[in-house]
């Protein structure tokens, strides 16, 4: 059953005479990872933004669960149906990493016991151990930092996980360790992820690949 | 829970920015602890003095009146004021009789000579001037009645001046100089008021200069009849503070404080009986007419408990059929606000300050908060990003901004309140010596020297003592009321200050702080 629907969505810059994306239908499903792939400004960000309701389309709909995601309030969508793993991690970088994920909890407003142990687990399952969660996110790695933003995606339990270029900055040993991550969060834990990456490693870990070409899907 | 968390948290994480807007705070709440102390203790002292003041009121001609009716014209002028001449004791009680006054005390005073016995005290420059107006060759032609100024001198034909003033009172509270410790006795004892036993007090300094002691005799004589002599026996001696240069220019010793005798009513009663009794009446060709008898005015004083009183009692003497052309007066309501001058002043001035720091501080901080919510523009953006609702947003950083308000203020209330009572002294002390400068110039420009008071004036039915006596000392604490609008001051600085702030970041869109920054 599709956790995520996006029927004839349209989306056009305000202004803009052009349509970044036209004519958009897919469905996503729990368990899966797919990957959005294109060419730079096809439009693959764009509707990454549209599917966390960071911005709203221009025409046509996206379900979450069959609810219109207009209708949902986007904080609401944001803090506890989605999460976000953006492209340059946008932590917050005079917290710790510990403090980055329990934030995340705290926005969620989910009953959650014991919120420092529950951020230390979270970090665990992303690799970092208890000495890195109390470090500034600005004194960890680019790969830790990104682990960081993974585990505050997941710090509430979203079903759907959104990733963009989850893996663009990192090397390949650990651009393989976050591709495991987010491949266990899909298949152990029944997540829908929806990547959006140029790189062809990445999109080989996926179920399904999403081919955007101006602004349309391809494939 | 977690929004007063994190803004508890990121104070600590922006220790500089908050220092600043701490720092300005609590230049704000010190001063304004110090201006509302101020502006508390002021008001506290007005009303406390307003409560305790004590209303005396006099009956006298009303001059503004008199002269609306004669048009300015000086004959018409002469006329209505020989027309309307100062009320008579028997008039005085009847207005007495009114429910709304509390006592009635009068007093009768005359201008008399030297005797056998007793030289007036005097300076070199006054006895000079009085020796020229005084020589007894030229008494007898003051009978028909020379004008001249000073005490003695009433309406009309005016009599010669003498060399001392004589006083009668009715009763120890009539003796206000003596009530407010303006003279003391310091030899012997008061005359007694019931009895007309022709004792009475001298000044320390007479009795010195003329060796007299308390027992001794001393001889007066009517300043148009030299032959007229009246004997007193001196009960007591009293040293004064009252200025002997303070008063008036001076036409004559009798004006000098130091020359002042004082007796009973009944005394100088009998004596001005006598003197009538006694005294040559002439008219000339114009009909006026003219007495060797001591010249004398009666002035009655109206006591009353509070200032409402006062007020009934002005209606009330009009309905006891006191004539329009008189006015009841008192210069103690003018006095006591008049002693609020400096104050008031002071007041004003805290209202200034409070006005100028708030606004000036106001925009400081409204300037500081719209640079420090550029300068986390991008944390709004990842906050609202993870789904962070945009009121709680601002909420956080209002409850940041009242954390740090709060605690400047806490603080700055405390040096505040230290500060108050030295600021607001050493401040009032400026008014007041502003206040007293600006009179004594006024006073100059009129050749007035110091002050007016100090002696009895003779207008009406009047004593006029119109030294002001500025409240010197006002207590500026920091009480509960001026602590509370401390903390509505906080509020209100979080509040408009985080106005720009919060503007900002409902307007925010977080997609677009993001990708600008990435």
């Amino acid at each position: 059953m599709s956790v995520l629907e996006i029927k004839n969505l349209y989306y056009s810059y305000e202004g803009a005479n052009k349509d970044v994306l036209s004519d958009i239908n897919v469905n996503f499903e729990k368990g899966k990872i797919y990957a959005i792939v294109g060419k730079s400004g096809a439009g693959k960000t764009t509707l990454l933004s549209l599917l966390s309701g960071l911005t709203n389309p221009t025409d046509g709909t996206i379900l979450y669960n069959g609810k219109n995601v207009s209708r949902i309030n986007k904080s609401n969508f944001r803090s506890h149906m989605v999460g976000v793993i953006f492209q340059g991690y946008n932590l917050l970088p005079q917290l710790t990493a510990e403090e980055n994920v329990i934030l995340s909890m705290d926005v969620s407003g989910k009953h959650i016991k014991n919120k420092k142990e529950a951020a230390i687990s979270i970090l665990e399952k992303v690799e970092l151990n208890e000495s890195k969660a109390k470090r500034r996110v600005l004194k960890l790695s680019g790969g830790e930092q990104q682990r960081v933003a993974i585990a505050r995606a997941l710090s509430y339990n979203p079903d759907i996980i959104l990733a963009d270029e989850p893996t663009g900055n990192l090397d390949g040993a650990t651009e393989d360790s976050i591709m495991n991550i987010l491949t266990d969060l899909a298949k152990n834990h029944n997540k829908c992820v929806i990547i959006v990456t140029h790189s062809p490693k990445v999109a080989s870990f996926a179920d399904d690949k999403i081919v955007i070409e101006g602004g349309r899907i391809c494939q | 829970m977690y929004i007063v968390k994190n803004a508890f948290k990121n104070i600590s994480r922006s220790l500089g920015r908050n220092i600043l807007i701490g720092l300005i705070t609590l230049v704000i709440a010190v001063s304004s602890c110090i201006a509302l102390s101020i502006k508390e203790a002021a008001k506290t002292a007005e009303e406390q003095n307003f409560s305790n003041l004590s209303i005396t009121a006099t009956i006298g001609v009303d001059m503004q009146k008199l002269q609306t009716e004669s048009n300015n014209d000086r004959n018409t002028l002469r006329t209505l004021m020989s027309q309307y001449s100062s009320l008579s004791l028997e008039e005085m009680q009847t207005y007495a009789q009114s429910s709304y006054v509390k006592a009635f005390n009068y007093s009768l005073q005359s201008s008399v000579s030297k005797g056998d016995g007793i030289e007036p005290y005097s300076e070199d420059e006054i006895t000079e001037t009085t020796d020229s107006a005084q020589g007894t060759e030229s008494n007898e032609q003051n009978k028909t009645g020379n004008q001249q100024f000073g005490p003695g001198a009433g309406f009309g034909r005016m009599g010669q001046q003498g060399d001392f003033t004589i006083i009668g009172y009715s009763s120890e509270a009539a003796m206000s100089n003596f009530v407010n410790g303006t003279n003391i006795i310091t030899e012997g004892e008061v005359f007694s008021f019931e009895e007309s036993d022709n004792s009475c007090i001298i000044s320390d300094i007479l009795a010195s200069d003329n060796s007299l002691e308390v027992g001794d005799t001393i001889n007066l004589t009517n300043p148009n009849v030299s032959t007229e002599t009246y004997t007193l026996t001196i009960a007591g001696i009293f040293s004064t503070t009252s200025s002997s240069d303070s008063g008036m220019m001076k036409f004559s010793t009798s004006q000098d404080p130091l020359n002042y005798i004082y007796t009973s009513y009944n005394t100088l009663n009998a004596i001005v009986e006598s003197s009538v009794a006694n005294a040559v009446v002439e008219t000339d060709d114009n009909g006026n007419e003219s007495t060797t008898a001591l010249r004398t005015v009666e002035s009655g004083v109206y006591s009353f408990t509070d200032v409402e009183s006062y007020e009934n009692f002005k209606t009330d003497a009009t309905a006891l059929g006191l004539p329009d052309n008189y006015q009841v007066t008192s210069t103690d309501i003018s006095n006591y606000e008049e002693s609020l001058v400096p104050i008031q002043n002071l007041s004003q001035f805290a209202d200034v300050f409070l006005i100028l720091v708030w606004l000036i501080g106001g925009i400081i901080l409204v300037v500081i908060n719209i640079f420090n919510i550029r300068e986390r523009k991008y944390e709004v953006g990842v906050l609202t990003a993870i789904g962070m609702k945009k009121w709680k947003v601002a909420l956080q950083f209002m409850t940041e901004l009242f954390f740090v308000t709060i605690t400047a203020i806490i603080i700055g209330t405390s040096v505040g309140a230290l500060a108050s009572a030295p600021v607001a002294d050493n401040l009032l002390e400026i008014q007041i010596s502003s206040a007293q400068s600006h009179e004594v110039t006024y006073n100059n420009n009129f050749g007035r020297g110091a002050s007016f008071g100090g002696g009895m004036g003779m207008m009406g039915n009047s004593t006029t003592d119109t030294d002001v006596s500025y409240i010197d000392s006002i207590s500026a604490s920091t009480d509960l009321a001026v602590v509370m609008q401390l903390i509505g001051i906080g509020l209100v600085l979080t509040i408009v200050s985080s106005c720009a702030s919060v503007g900002s970041i409902l307007r925010y869109e977080p997609l677009k702080i993001l990708s600008n920054r990435n």
